[in-house]
């Protein structure tokens, strides 16, 4: 599953952080990534094109990363995409309500190529149980 | 050296989108003001301080991240409607976006910021609380200090539970992940630090502000290392791009023409096409520097834009009530530039508000308005950009003046005596220069004007000053448009050519052997009643004398007006700078190619000038003739 040809879509508003999220990504060998800087603009390319996985910031104009993760589990299309949130809020209500809305995984800024690894890995071997 | 080995490209982007982020939080801010409850606005702010933080904790920027954290929390309960905005919950906010913005200038000189003030954190906390108000009416209750600790605790997370919950994992790794979580929640917990550690990391004032700061001496070179990636609007650079496209079709018709013409062909019609070719291409040339120049060219107005700010904080500290206004905010300047211009006008403002504008009390006794308008103004008049900081306040008294200076021993009683109003004025950038008896927090350290002054010739600008007694004061900074290109004076010493900047010379002068005089050792000429030194440039630049000098170039530096004696002068140039990197002569501020291809070396004057000591003097034997006995 962990295929290194997985497209994703990395959402934020603030181009410094996609930079990181896709530096991190490169560590990790996943080179085939998109960005987008809203939900917004993240729901049409997810509309128009093919990815694998979303990895999202929470707070974002326009459309934030809850509502996304709500548009995206509520199509029919996307609804199985993994979903990775990041946000720099640890706070307990804010986990749980990612995690009803349905967050593959929730990663609490900052981190390293590690962290993200493990998470990765861990929604993964999540969906493969699913798929099994 | 830096805090920050392998994440400079990532601790450059962070800081220019960073910077544009608070900036945005700063004029919200005002905006809050007026509209205290917006929850648009309340959920923009946070936006802001919450975006800042998750870039700053990529960052290790720890204190950064707190102060962020914090502040975020206030915002969030402000937007909840769980907390109202006060005039004094406004004013912590404000000190910390001020603080956040002294950390972004420690990252940008590649230091990991330095706690921020407690007193601060402290306010923060209790603004977050809701007891803000209460604190300062009976300043500090034990009882709040535990209140505070107490909304702390109740922030307090189970992590395990938390990441079970999210990743339906084992506890192992949320174990795994738990220092690192407990890590990130440590940052609520307000360790006191001792008064040592306090004054360790002063607050205020930067150090660069003091006198006798070994700052940058030449033009760029120590500049600070920070923000070298610059925004720009893609149409500019599309006219770069189809310029040089343009160039390239001209080139190609010179081409064709150079075979032609290598072939024999000296008809008037191919004389003609090359002719149009060739001014074609001085054209194309001469837009294609222009719209590189452009691409460095910034509105001031990202520079303003924090002012308002400042002068309205100083204001209130004052018990003042003043207005900053600003016009002109679409000028625009060199990018380097702007980041040098930052300074000088904050101290301007402060100038401003602090010494300029009036008590209310004074103001309505003068029958003025209580609400006293400064406004800084940008404005491009032809190859120059003039900003102004006018204030309508008490204006400057020039006996005072004088006498303050007179008094401090800056100058003597002859020359008080003899000074004219502009020159009086002109008192106020000598160094340890500061009129108000009382040192306020503010300005008035007598630090500040001396280095605005020397900001601004840093830049190849001029200061001055318009002040009409109790109408105001205005400071008007003249600036060129870039620094990229340097308008010289081009003298020579025999052959050889050598460039001055402009920008310091008043005139030229013949010079004959009967007009220069030894006065105690030292060569000078009086130039309509004013005595001033003659420097022989060779002498300066260590050659030997070849020549008698036969003109002058009077030159004006921050400190002392003084006669350059060459042997004669080419012209007037504008020479684009290419600085000398690795090897710098001293004296040398870089070289620079003329029209017709000579290679020429621009003096740094102030260097030169250094190379005199403390005599500040050259005997006249030694480049003059002896003068005939006199009659």
């Amino acid at each position: 599953m962990s295929d290194v040809k997985m497209k994703f879509l990395v959402v934020d508003d603030f181009s410094t952080m996609r930079r990181i999220v896709r530096n991190l990504l490169k560590e990790l060998g996943f080179v085939n990534v998109d960005e987008a800087e809203d939900g917004a603009v993240a729901l049409q390319k997810l509309n128009s094109q093919h990815f694998d996985f979303v990895v999202t910031d929470w707070n974002m104009p326009n459309m934030d990363g809850m509502q996304l993760l709500q548009a995206i589990r509520s199509n029919p299309q996307l609804k199985h995409l993994p979903v990775l949130m990041i946000t720099a809020e640890a706070k307990r209500e804010n986990i749980i309500a990612a995690a009803q809305a349905g967050a593959s995984g929730y990663i609490v800024k900052p981190f390293t190529a590690a962290t993200l690894s493990e998470k990765l890995t861990k929604i993964f071997e999540k969906m493969q149980k699913a798929a099994a | 050296m830096s805090d920050f080995a392998g994440m400079e490209d990532l601790l450059q982007d962070f800081l220019v989108e960073a910077n544009d982020l608070l900036s945005d939080v700063d004029n919200k801010l005002v905006d809050l003001e007026r509209t205290p409850d917006d929850r648009g606005l309340l959920n923009d702010i946070f936006r802001g301080f919450h975006t800042i933080k998750g870039g700053a904790g990529f960052l290790n920027a720890t204190e950064l991240v707190t102060l962020c954290h914090l502040t975020e929390n206030l915002f969030d309960r402000l937007r909840n409607g769980e907390l109202v905005v006060t005039h004094e919950v406004m004013d912590v906010i404000l000190s910390a976006t001020a603080a956040v913005r002294d950390m972004f200038h420690s990252l940008e000189r590649g230091i990991q910021p330095a706690p921020a003030d407690a007193e601060l954190i402290r306010h923060l906390k209790l603004a977050i609380a809701g007891t803000l108000a209460a604190e300062e009416a009976h300043a500090g209750g034990g009882n709040l200090v535990e209140r505070v600790q107490a909304v702390g605790a109740a922030d307090k997370v189970d992590w395990t539970a938390l990441y079970q919950a999210i990743t339906g994992k084992a506890p192992a790794a949320a174990k795994a992940a738990a220092p690192q979580a407990a890590a990130h929640h440590d940052d609520d917990d307000y360790t006191p630090r001792s008064p040592e550690e306090i004054m360790a990391h002063p607050f205020g004032r930067r150090v660069a502000d003091k006198p006798g700061y070994g700052g940058p001496t030449g033009r760029r070179e120590g500049e600070r290392q920070r923000d070298t990636s610059i925004r720009l609007d893609t149409a500019r650079l599309d006219q770069v791009l189809n310029l040089s496209g343009e160039i390239g079709l001209t080139k190609n018709r010179l081409t064709s023409l150079r075979s032609d013409i290598l072939n024999g062909a000296t008809d008037t019609e191919t004389l003609q096409a090359l002719d149009a070719a060739v001014s074609q291409l001085d054209l194309l040339v001469s837009d294609l520097q222009n719209a590189v120049m452009k691409t460095r060219m910034q509105p001031i107005g990202r520079l303003f834009q924090k002012y308002p700010r400042i002068a309205r904080d100083l204001a209130r500290g004052l018990g003042k009530d003043v207005e900053l206004m600003l016009a002109g905010e679409e000028t625009e300047i060199d990018k380097t530039m702007i980041e040098d211009l930052a300074d000088p006008i904050i101290h301007l403002i402060r100038n401003a508000v602090d010494h300029g504008v009036e008590s209310p009390e004074e103001r309505r006794a003068a029958g003025k308005p209580e609400k006293s308008i400064v406004r800084l103004e940008a404005r491009q008049e032809g190859d120059h950009i003039v900003l102004l900081v006018a204030d309508d306040g008490r204006g400057m008294n020039a006996e005072r003046l004088r006498a303050k200076a007179l008094e401090k021993g800056l100058i003597s009683d002859e020359e008080a005596n003899t000074m004219d109003e502009r020159q009086s004025f002109n008192l106020i950038f000598l160094p340890g220069f500061s009129t108000k008896a009382e040192v306020s927090d503010v300005s008035g350290r007598g630090v500040g004007m001396d280095v605005v002054k020397t900001n601004i010739q840093k830049l190849n600008g001029t200061i001055d000053i318009k002040s009409v007694q109790g109408k105001g004061t205005t400071f008007i900074i003249s600036l060129p448009l870039t620094l990229a290109i340097l308008p010289v004076l081009v003298v020579c010493l025999g052959d050889q050519p050598l460039a001055v900047p402009l920008s310091m010379v008043r005139e030229i002068l013949p010079v004959t052997a009967q007009d220069v005089q030894e006065v105690g050792g030292r060569a000078t000429m009086v130039v309509r009643g004013e005595v001033l030194p003659v420097f022989p440039l060779s002498y300066l630049l260590g050659w030997p004398q070849e020549r008698v000098p036969a003109y002058g170039v009077l030159m004006q530096t921050a400190e002392l007006a003084f006669i350059l004696a060459i042997d004669s002068f080419a012209g007037r140039e504008d020479a684009v700078i290419k600085s000398l990197d690795d090897f710098r002569p001293k004296g040398v501020a870089g070289v620079t190619t003329l029209s017709n291809g000579q290679i020429v070396l621009i003096l740094d004057m102030k260097e030169l000038l250094g190379a005199l000591g403390e005599s500040r003097g050259v005997s006249r034997t030694i480049f003059l003739p002896k003068l005939p006995a006199a009659a």
